[in-house]
């Protein structure tokens, strides 16, 4: 059988070197994510670091940490649904083929044998080649995170050869996973459908396609509930995931939706009706393009759209709770000589320092880094509308901060700031988590050594006196340190979480995207494979082989319309959610859409769905459509 | 040539002929669809093929004559009636007891070749032995080429082919394993007059040796090459012929079409 193989594959490559393809890149993708995240984990911090770098420096490794777990996720998710549906695509091509098998004796064990076989061949091929390609993606993805900041200078990921065994094990475990399914229903073909001129007439709504397309809507449903019940971190998660359900249940339904959704495309004249003809007629082929574009459009518009969304609200909400119209820049606790300058109203210092809290004893000890905010209750209260529950805070207690990272009232946590352990404390109350983040605890300064306190940065908001000579003010405070204003600030602050997010995008949607584009070029190939008599026949029937290539073009431009609309349905799950979060967190419901990234993605599919339609079409129509209908059979 | 024994509607028993026929269909009924649209493509026909004849099946469009074929082969499951191929029921065979059939029992041969693409003419030949989990000798595979007279051919692959060659080489193919039964539908349906004519050699020769072949067709020029010619409308039985000229086939068929 094997020889049937391999005659098979000099016949049909673009479908084997499309499904090998596959597996390498999702070996690679998958590979070169967890060698990153690996590396990133087992940073060693640095010897001789002073306590405010050495939290930098933790804070970094732990930020490139879990961007590499979200890389990680999101590219063993692709390469799982990437990998399985090009198999399954590859093998309804192959149906007829199948089918005369059947005919001349293959019984179904037989037709399942050779699939699994071939599946485990293109693994093979496929992870050979993607090991490779791994380590290339390796030096991207870490180069990427240094570049933008999220590791230290100089962060390589590291070589592990263990990682052989992992990436052989995805490769076959992706390709198997795959092909088993598809397998198991090619080795119910029935002989019969040898002798159809037509190839591929199966019912193309499984039962297997309802289930997971009911089971996977169902879970984005109860995401998209229980999302705003999950917090600033947890409904973030919970609204992608919702948007990753939708996605996989619309691509399962797609041999539903996508001629339902085309019907809606405007399109005229005969080329137009064929075009439109021939998505309907192949709907196998039309689901299997869809797929790749429903998903890649759904999780980038809904991690866009999210991040977006959580910047915006983060600084509304930033802007109702922060008051005061002065930020001065300074070290240490420096109020006192605030207020006691002519016209201002109140001042509130907020000094930064480094946090680690723990949780437990002896054995089971547990702990975390942040960030300690030392305040005067009173002052902050005034500072930050919302706040009062600060009032509680007072000598050795700590207050759980806008962050979420410190506990929760009846808590008693071991702290440490800087390098100063200050024991046990109580948390006595929580002021309002916010979606910006913020600091974990709130301390006072009875908590933490003087010299601890002095050492670091510290913010003071300011609010003039009424009447108040503000040019004398900021002249007084900038004696002090550099000042700015509260609104200016806010923008600066929000200025730079909008490049984070664009890096945080990049890192975890970037290759993953190409890898998702691939898919869709993929299948585009594949698909057109077994046309030629299609366009030989469209040809006798009084077209060009111009015209031929417009259908053709048209058909993948109507399909990828779909694929857009429905992936915008898809990331729609996580603007609900993201709506709901952000209404619960922030008390406005806030969406701003990356319209520009949704026309730039737009865009590219288009292009390489034209561009790979064309060059396809055109190949496949290289021949006189008479020599091609002999062919036929 | 050994008559039809059973052809009438109400039917003889065939249970009774003395040996097994090759192929014996009992009451076979076979109905596509359902409620007002419903088509009985095969109604209660009760046949049998002799061994070591060729049998051939004819009538108008749409009277179920390649209904009838898939039926008798197991392609098709029958919805009441029986099917015996020698002394086997198939009518409730499992699909992996079918599959075997098809690989050690039954040959087939159709319209459109239906050869494997990818594959050389050898390789057509030898895939029922493979997919029996044998490893066929070369010679085996070359003498059924030969046999079809494509021995020079082994080598190409079907598109290589003319449409004569590759329904020689379907041939090959049927009947490396030895058929009991070879199942053919309008394996001439597909050629030009000069390739007919070897094709319809070459099953005349084979059926000569003993090999019994089940042929559907509309062309009465190939009909009378057989021995015996049944002849079905809206899937009955209603006629047979043994031993009559293609000119008698023609005119039995135009009454039939009328």
């Amino acid at each position: 059988m094997i020889g049937l193989s391999r005659a098979t594959f000099t016949e049909r490559w673009p479908l084997f070197t499309g499904a090998a393809l596959t597996v390498c890149l999702g070996v690679a993708l998958v590979q070169s994510s967890l060698l990153v995240l690996i590396s990133a984990a087992t940073l060693p911090v640095p010897a001789g670091l002073d306590p405010a770098a050495r939290a930098a420096f933790v804070d970094g490794s732990s930020t490139a940490v879990t961007l590499s777990a979200l890389t990680l996720a999101f590219s063993a998710f692709l390469a799982v649904f990437i990998v399985s549906s090009t198999f399954a695509f590859t093998v309804a091509q192959r149906r007829q083929e199948l089918a005369l098998l059947r005919l001349v004796g293959a019984d179904r064990g037989a037709v399942r044998r050779l699939l699994v076989g071939e599946a485990v061949l293109l693994a093979v091929v496929g992870t050979a080649a993607g090991i490779p390609v791994g380590i290339a993606a390796t030096r991207f993805q870490s180069g990427l995170l240094a570049g933008l900041g999220m590791v230290p200078a100089g962060f390589t990921a590291e070589w592990r050869s263990w990682i052989l065994g992992v990436s052989a094990g995805v490769g076959i475990g992706v390709s198997l996973a795959g092909v088993l399914v598809a397998a198991r229903r090619a080795g119910r073909v029935r002989p019969l459908e040898a002798l159809r001129d037509t190839g591929g007439s199966a019912r193309v709504m499984t039962a297997a396609r309802w289930g997971a397309g009911v089971v996977f809507a169902a879970g984005a449903a109860a995401l998209v509930i229980i999302a705003p019940v999950g917090g600033a971190a947890g409904g973030q998660a919970m609204a992608a995931n919702a948007a990753l359900c939708l996605a996989v249940a619309l691509s399962a339904l797609s041999p539903l939706l996508v001629p339902a959704v085309a019907r809606l495309v405007p399109t005229r004249g005969p080329i137009g009706e064929l075009a439109v003809a021939a998505l309907g007629d192949g709907v196998r082929r039309s689901a299997a393009i869809a797929a790749p574009v429903i998903v890649l459009v759904g999780l980038v518009l809904a991690q866009a759209g999210m991040l977006t969304s959580t910047a915006a609200a983060g600084e509304a909400e930033q802007r109702r709770t922060t008051a005061g119209e002065l930020v001065l820049d300074a070290r240490g606790p420096v109020g006192d000589r605030v207020t006691d300058l002519p016209g201002v109203a109140w001042a509130s210092t907020e000094t930064v320092l480094p946090l680690a809290v723990t949780w437990g004893s002896g054995d089971d000890v547990e702990s975390d880094d942040g960030q300690a905010l030392v305040v005067d209750p009173a002052a902050y209260a005034t500072a930050h509308p919302g706040s009062d529950a600060v009032a509680a805070l007072h000598g050795r207690v700590a207050v759980a901060g806008p962050g979420s990272g410190g506990g929760s009232p009846g808590d008693t946590v071991g702290v440490r700031v800087g390098d100063s352990d200050l024991g046990p404390l109580p948390i006595v109350a929580e002021v309002p988590d916010a979606i910006s983040d913020g600091a974990d605890l709130l301390l006072t300064a009875d908590s933490v050594p003087a010299a601890e306190l002095a050492a670091a940065p510290s913010r003071t908001l300011v609010a003039l006196a009424p009447g108040a000579d503000r040019d004398a003010v900021v002249a007084a405070l900038s004696a002090i340190g550099p000042v700015s204003t509260v609104a200016d600030r806010i923008a600066a602050d929000a200025a730079g979480r909008d490049a984070t997010t664009v890096a945080v995008f990049i890192v975890i949607m970037g290759l993953g995207g190409v890898y998702a584009l691939i898919g869709v070029v993929n299948a585009v190939v594949i698909g057109t494979a077994p046309r030629p008599a299609e366009f030989a026949t469209a040809r006798l029937s009084g077209l060009t082989r111009g015209q031929v290539v417009r259908a053709a073009l048209l058909e993948s431009a109507v399909v990828t319309t779909v694929g857009l609309v429905l992936g915008g349905v898809a990331a729609g799950a996580s603007f609900v959610a993201t709506l709901a979060v952000t209404s619960r967190m922030t008390g406005t419901p806030t969406l701003v859409l990356p319209w520009d990234l949704i026309g730039a993605l737009a865009a590219g599919l288009y292009l390489v769905t034209a561009l790979t339609s064309t060059l396809t079409t055109w190949s496949a129509t290289r021949r006189a459509p008479v020599a091609l209908l002999g062919a036929a059979t | 040539m050994v008559p039809v024994t059973t052809t009438t509607l109400a039917g003889a028993h065939p249970g009774t002929t003395p040996v097994a026929a090759a192929v014996a269909l009992r009451g076979i009924t076979r109905t596509y669809g359902d409620g007002p649209t419903a088509v009985r493509a095969v109604d209660g026909v009760d046949l049998a093929f002799p061994r070591a004849t060729w049998t051939a099946v004819m009538g108008p469009s749409g009277s179920g004559k390649s209904t009838l074929l898939h039926c008798a082969a197991g392609l098709e499951r029958v919805d009441s009636g029986q099917v015996l191929l020698g002394d086997t029921d198939i009518t409730d065979a499992s699909d992996d007891e079918l599959a075997a059939l098809r690989r050690e029992r039954i040959g087939f041969v159709f319209q459109g070749y239906h050869l494997v693409g990818a594959l050389t003419a050898a390789q057509n030949v030898a895939l029922p032995l493979r997919l029996a989990g044998r490893r066929p000798p070369r010679a085996e595979v070359h003498a059924a080429l030969a046999m079809v007279g494509l021995g020079d051919r082994a080598r190409h692959r079907p598109r290589e082919l003319s449409g004569g060659q590759q329904q020689r080489v379907a041939i090959a193919r049927a009947m490396v394993t030895r058929p009991e039964v070879l199942f053919a539908d309008e394996p001439t349906g597909a050629l030009d007059s000069t390739s007919a004519r070897t094709v319809l050699d070459l099953l005349g020769a084979m059926a000569a040796r003993g090999q019994s072949i089940i042929m559907v067709t509309h062309d009465p020029a190939a009909a009378a090459r057989a021995g015996a010619v049944v002849f079905l409308r809206d899937g009955r039985v209603v006629d047979r012929l043994v031993g009559a000229g293609a000119h008698d086939v023609a005119n039995r068929l135009v009454g039939l079409e009328r």
